[in-house]
């Protein structure tokens, strides 16, 4: 069965891995240099490098935490009167608050930095509840993943991780799509023109009818940000009012873009690329958890955590490189509908210069954690095309 | 841990509160109550006044002297003693009219204070005000006002309705009519009551530095120690009292899979209760099967509440199975009248309504348990107590409301019921802490 698994998961990961990017496609070599006005490029990599030593330091807190973790945890057993999965509830929770103070410098000193340079405008206090309230969120999803994966367990036994699969794909499935419905305080734009320019975009992509949404989120931060999410009937474009002020030629670059994932269906592939994840994940946790008794019993919980955080440390660059796919896929896709290469240029200049976003970010870097091409490469798709018309 | 709170029982604190009263009223100075009170109450407000000017004097010749001088001691005393005989008054929870000058032992309800005051700690006295915030909040959620000496908070006990009423008034009104109706005040409520003045009293003796004793909300630090009527639906306590502090931080946090399910169950019994009244309305008494479902339900929330107030100490089971270390036991279905049946939802009104108020004084200390328990890895016995004391109340109504005893909520204090079933063999209660047992009156 292992063999039929792995046969299908490869066919699927070839076909998750094709994109509308012509294969011979050549992106000019450019100089980020040459590319920004040195004081952007300047105030832009000092950010961001500050920026990625406490991320790679945040990031050792988390494995540290949770290794002693997974081997003292169990001593919080004694501190739960629930039964098994209810104790297993509890151990993944104080799991995650450690890691939750265990971080919490690091997040400090990032909002710090940020304000420093008027990234955001949120205040400490402020920040410090939204980010524990949070975690109340996250306690929830870990509950109910545990509720699957230890009822399964205690249900199936060691087959549990093909169940457990299924229902993880099942549930992003269903959040994908409610997701939507559940963010407050998105509404339609007031200018016609946008409203306008969106659905023209929506139609040329094939997608018409998806609206388009504007989300304020000024009041916290300058970031400019756009997304698209939702399955079926709940897809939506979303763009902050942070970008949405931006030149109208490049919101309507970003709108193509963001046009492209969802005529191209990302999101639905990104729930093909989870499934094909989530098995052998689930394979190994299982593997792991065996010398505790296996997923039934609460005392594997802190192992799993454990394990879980190293597995998706491990797959990162790869789930990384296919994000990174799509996000071309979608530059591309926008080029070929907006065919404003100038205002997609303009607006890579732009993120460096506001979100300061390195756009030539160290490459060990951007292969193990980045999720989308740099903004050089981006700058060097638009010249690709620009190339491609004469 | 059986026992716990027995062997762990408080000291008795330097200040006490006596309660002679026999339960009778008269219904005209009853319905009279707040008119009659009017002389009393300016003359409380003038002797505010002149204890708020006095209090820095006050403080600092104690700062000075390490006790308060004589003659502020007793000026001091009286005015907390007529507080609350003042209140007591008001409140009903005694019939006769006070007199004026505080005097002890001339009240039915009265307060002991320490005749000679230990020498005080320096650094007690320097931030008594600060030190005193607590209970004084918790103070004004129990006696609405500050039973002993509110007017220095500068509200009387019936304007407090305008901040959201404490234990003392909502009990005041409900008694109010209990005794037009009855000429008798219902015991449980003159409990109830006592204890609130007792509390208060211990707050503003301790903020006017006539003990240095800090008070304690256990239902019997400072009143007196009664025995509770017998109840179908009674409280085990079994707690350790230590906590572990990263529990304690993330305790709402770690509830949160709690309230949702407690949501979700909250609707399925909310239409197995409907389902029941029918039921025990045709046949006389609840069927088993609801029944048991119904119970269950009523001992999970008491669990959870128990956690989230950090009364608790373990993280609780979902399906309301007994042995959390703060249980409610509950008896079997019995035969029920189908009057109360038929009128259940609004024989509960005032139930829910003392309930509410009980329950914000707990919610109160809730708050205090947990910056105790993070702080010193252990929850203040006083304070777990009065948590008990509330979620057993709320146990009580919600298990009349849900049709589990017909037997009314009892609203007199207690931390605890009965004993769970000792393991080994059977211990008799210290003399220090005489617990009531099933059957005990």
């Amino acid at each position: 069965m292992l063999a039929a698994l792995t046969a299908a998961g490869i066919v699927a990961a070839a076909h998750l891995w094709q994109t509308t990017v012509p294969g011979d496609l050549r992106l000019p070599h450019l100089q980020a240099s040459r590319e920004f006005p040195a004081r952007d490029l300047h105030r832009a990599e000092s950010f961001e490098a500050f920026v990625r030593v406490t991320f790679l330091l945040s990031q050792a807190a988390l494995v540290a935490v949770l290794a002693v973790y997974a081997r003292r945890g169990t001593a919080f057993m004694r501190e739960s009167a629930a039964g098994p999965i209810g104790t297993g509830f509890l151990l993944g929770m104080l799991g995650l608050a450690l890691v939750w103070l265990a971080r919490l410098p690091f997040g400090l000193v990032d909002l710090w930095w940020a304000r420093r340079h008027d990234v955001v405008h949120v205040g400490y206090v402020e920040w410090f509840v939204d980010d524990f309230f949070g975690l109340g969120g996250k306690f929830l999803y870990l509950c109910l993943a545990l509720l699957i994966v230890m009822g399964l367990a205690r249900l199936v036994r060691q087959a549990w991780w093909i169940p457990a699969a299924a229902a993880f794909v099942g549930l992003l499935t269903l959040f994908t799509f409610t997701g939507p419905y559940l963010v407050p305080d998105l509404h339609a734009p007031k200018a016609r023109e946008l409203r306008a320019e969106a659905a023209r975009l929506a139609r040329r992509e094939g997608v018409a009818g998806v609206p388009l949404r504007i989300e304020d989120v000024h009041d916290w931060t300058d970031q400019p940000n756009a997304y698209a999410f939702g399955l079926g009937p709940s897809r939506r474009v979303v763009l902050w009012d942070t970008i949405a002020r931006f030149p109208r030629r490049e919101v309507r670059v970003v709108m193509a873009h963001e046009y492209g994932h969802i005529a191209h269906h990302h999101i639905a592939k990104g729930i093909g690329w989870f499934g094909l994840v989530v098995l052998p994940a689930a394979l190994l946790v299982a593997i792991a958890t065996r010398r505790r008794g296996g997923l039934g019993e609460p005392a594997a919980v802190p192992l799993a955590l454990f394990v879980v955080v190293i597995l998706q440390l491990a797959t990162g660059p790869l789930q990384g490189v296919a994000t990174r796919r799509y996000e071309a896929e979608a530059d591309w896709s926008a080029l070929r509908i907006a065919r404003d290469p100038v205002a997609m240029r303009a607006l890579f200049r732009h993120f460096t210069a506001r979100a300061l976003a390195d756009p030539d970010p160290p490459g060990w870097f951007h292969v193990l954690f980045d999720d989308h091409p740099t903004g050089l490469q981006r700058i060097a798709m638009a010249d690709a095309f620009a190339r491609a018309q004469r | 841990m059986a026992g716990t709170d027995a062997a762990e029982q408080p000291p008795r604190t330097a200040v006490t509160i006596v309660n002679r009263d026999d339960l009778q009223r008269s219904r005209w100075t009853v319905g009279f109550r707040l008119i009659l009170a009017i002389p009393l109450l300016l003359w409380f407000v003038v002797w505010t006044i002149a204890a708020v000017l006095l209090a820095p004097v006050l403080w600092i010749a104690t700062l000075v002297q390490g006790r308060p001088p004589a003659g502020l001691r007793d000026f001091y005393a009286a005015y907390v003693r007529f507080s609350v005989h003042l209140y007591a008054y008001m409140s009903l929870a005694a019939n006769p009219y006070p007199g004026f000058l505080g005097a002890a032992s001339s009240y039915p309800v009265d307060v002991v204070l320490p005749e000679q005051p230990a020498e005080q700690g320096r650094w007690g006295i320097a931030f008594r005000l600060l030190l005193a915030l607590p209970p004084l909040l918790l103070a004004e959620a129990l006696a609405g006002g500050g039973g002993g000496g509110g007017g220095a908070a500068g509200s009387d006990d019936w304007s407090v309705a305008a901040n959201g009423p404490g234990v003392l008034t909502t009990v005041a009104v409900l008694a109010w009519f209990a005794i037009l109706a009855r000429g008798r005040m219902p015991s449980g409520f003159e409990a109830l009551q006592t204890y609130a003045l007792g509390y208060a009293a211990q707050a503003y003796a301790y903020l006017f530095l006539l003990t240095d004793r800090y008070p304690d909300s256990h239902p019997t630090a400072a009143a007196p120690q009664r025995a509770l009527a017998p109840h179908p639906i009674a409280l085990t306590l079994s707690d350790d009292p230590r906590r572990n502090r990263l529990t304690v931080a993330f305790r709402l946090l770690l509830a949160l899979p709690h309230i949702v399910w407690i949501t979700l169950w909250a609707i399925v019994a909310a239409i197995v209760a409907i389902v029941t009244w029918f039921a025990a309305l045709i046949t006389g008494r609840p069927p088993a099967a609801l029944h048991a479902f119904l119970a269950r339900f009523v001992r999970y929330s008491v669990h959870l509440g128990a956690f989230i107030y950090v009364a608790g100490g373990p993280f609780p089971g979902f399906l309301g199975e007994p042995g959390y270390p703060l249980d409610v036991e509950i008896g079997p279905p019995a035969e029920q009248s189908r009057w109360v049946t038929a009128f259940r939802l609004i024989l509960a009104i005032p139930a829910l309504v003392v309930g509410s108020a009980i329950g914000g004084a707990a919610l109160l200390a809730a708050v205090g348990a947990w910056f105790a328990a993070l702080f010193t890895g252990r929850v203040p016995l006083g304070v777990r107590a009065l948590i008990a004391y509330s979620l057993r109340y709320s146990a009580q109504t919600s298990g009349y409301l849900l049709l589990l005893t017909e037997r009314y909520p009892y609203s007199a204090p207690g931390p605890v019921d009965r004993e769970p079933a000792p393991e080994p063999a059977p211990e008799p209660p210290t003399p220090e802490a005489p617990l009531t047992g099933p059957g005990v009156a």
